[in-house]
């Protein structure tokens, strides 16, 4: 038996609730999110996106910041366990930083998608968690609470979470696995994302255009 | 995994943040933004009837202090005192407000544990109240503030003090205040003065209008003698601290101290620091007789000093470590 095993079962018993339900949650959240990997002349990195609910075709929204500049070009997006799906950028919004990709052969077995969450009920104090793959390492939990409930512009969410390059475009969730927000960027080391409910607005006038 | 099972664990995560989110309910009821210096605002503590606690270095005026209170009004308050060694501010607000605001509760100072689960609470402008989440990372004993103030226990945190945050306050799980967070004494390492020195601070602000500091009049820096006039002197230590300037009329002077003495014993304790002296000059000892031992021409002699309080500090701003 494992050395982390022995001390897992010896742990005091909410300890030990408290890190299998963050590691149930980690993988719940895994399942929904992609890894979006650019390579190109100006362009290369690692970011996230989260796969999107939406009639009809599998999408995922991301930050545009983390994909190539022009709608039509092409990208990878690689789910948990290695599986690699091309898709293609349907639609980029830069001052929401926000963009929605198509897969352009969806497979049968693509996970279902996301639960959207709603951000303008946050209290301040409440645990979150970010999902990402922060300096590329895959599928990185961080966690946090809410900084602040959201002001006057509930565009966005403010995150005492720490978060790094590639964590952009990943989900910023609540305990019950509901995003919250779409990770964008780290403003005096606050983390800074964008409200579920501006990205599912985005994402609904887009899919039914 | 049952079904069952998953609730109770579910609801383990979800108690704790439910505890976060009441903590910070409770304490955003007593913590204010303070607007006493240009762009963004800072916070405050309503720490006794009428009274507010800020951090002294974001309070730039001292009159018509504009003070936003948690359920979003207005109020104004003046300045009644402040001291830039402890770094805090103690404002009146100038009419005492009815339910607007309410006084916190404290923890008890055997809160302040390493590992403690705790909270930031700060409001940095009229946009509610704002929070982070950490740990205590290290408590030690009384330490002194590179500016002379008196600080109970040294409480370092591992959380983020964002902007505005200074002058809000460190709660427990439970929402009680353990004392006033603040970036400023020690090079921005996230810290929190303790309730026991903001009550005595306080305490001597209300009456006195400042916190007394005992003062010598002299800048100095540490020495070391030769191993020859350390054995010729019969010293335990071969470390001292030089006098390297003797401010005039100040006690130092008036006891006869000179330029180029090294001093190696204060009231009978060996002396190898500057921080050493300062140790023995607590706002306690002001009228106080102080014996100094010092090498004058290497020759030992001894020189009392009547300690002098130090006029009332500004704001915090960098000095050479003068006592």
């Amino acid at each position: 038996m494992s050395a982390a095993l022995l001390a897992a079962i010896a742990a005091p018993a909410a300890a030990r609730s408290l890190t299998s339900e963050l590691h149930e949650l980690a993988d719940r959240l895994r399942r929904v999110t992609v890894r979006i990997a650019t390579t190109g002349s100006r362009f290369d990195g690692v970011g996230a996106g989260i796969i999107w609910p939406s009639k009809g075709r599998a999408i995922v929204l991301t930050n545009a910041h983390v994909v190539p500049p022009r709608r039509g070009d092409h990208l990878v997006v690689e789910h948990e366990g290695g599986r690699r799906v091309e898709a293609r950028v349907i639609a980029r919004e830069t001052d929401l930083d926000l963009a929605l990709l198509a897969l352009v052969d969806a497979p049968n077995e693509w996970p279902a998608a996301a639960d959207i969450g709603d951000a303008r009920s946050l209290r301040p104090g409440e645990i979150l968690v970010a999902l990402g793959h922060p300096f590329g390492v895959g599928g990185a939990l961080s966690l946090g609470i809410v900084h602040a409930a959201p002001g006057t512009d509930d565009s966005w969410v403010r995150a005492d979470v720490r978060l790094a390059p590639g964590n952009s475009g990943g989900p910023l969730a609540t305990l019950d696995g509901a995003i919250v927000g779409i990770n964008c960027m780290i403003a005096r080391g606050l983390g800074i994302a964008v409200s579920a409910h501006v990205a599912d607005r985005f994402a609904r006038e887009v899919t039914s255009r | 995994m049952t079904p069952t099972n998953r609730t109770q664990s579910a609801s383990t995560l979800r108690a704790l943040s439910d505890d976060l989110t009441a903590a910070v309910e409770s304490a955003s009821r007593s913590v204010v933004a303070i607007h006493a210096r240009p762009r963004i605002a800072a916070s405050g503590i309503y720490w006794r009837d009428g009274v507010v606690v800020a951090a002294s270095h974001t309070i730039r005026k001292e009159q018509e202090i504009g003070v936003t209170l948690p359920n979003g009004t207005r109020a104004t308050a003046n300045l009644v005192g402040r001291d830039g060694g402890t770094d805090l501010a103690v404002l009146r607000l100038d009419r005492p407000p009815t339910d607007a605001v309410a006084l916190p509760a404290f923890a008890s100072a055997d809160a302040l544990r390493v590992g403690a689960l705790v909270l930031a609470v700060g409001r940095p402008g009229d946009d509610g109240v704002s929070t982070s989440l950490g740990v205590i990372s290290a408590v030690s004993d009384r330490w002194r503030t590179w500016s002379g103030g008196e600080i109970d226990r040294f409480v370092r945190l591992d959380l983020a003090i964002y902007d505005g945050f200074s002058g809000g306050a460190l709660v427990d799980a439970d929402g009680r205040v353990l004392g006033v967070n603040c970036s400023a004494l020690a090079r921005g390492t996230p810290l929190t003065i303790p309730n026991a020195t903001v009550d005595r601070v306080v305490d001597a602000l209300l009456t006195r209008g400042h916190v007394a500091r005992a003062y010598l009049g002299v800048a100095m820096q540490p020495a070391r003698l030769t191993n020859a006039l350390t054995e010729r002197l019969r010293l335990d230590d071969p470390r001292g601290v030089l006098v390297v300037m003797v401010e005039s009329d100040s006690p130092a002077d008036r006891a006869g101290l000179l330029v180029g003495d090294l001093i190696v014993a204060a009231s009978g304790k060996t002396v190898a620091e500057p921080q050493d002296v300062a140790e023995l000059l607590g706002g306690e000892q002001v009228g106080a007789a102080l014996e100094l031992s010092v090498v004058r021409g290497g020759e030992r002699r001894s020189l009392t000093v009547t300690v002098g309080e130090r006029a009332p500090a500004g704001e915090p701003k960098r000095r050479g470590r003068s006592s």
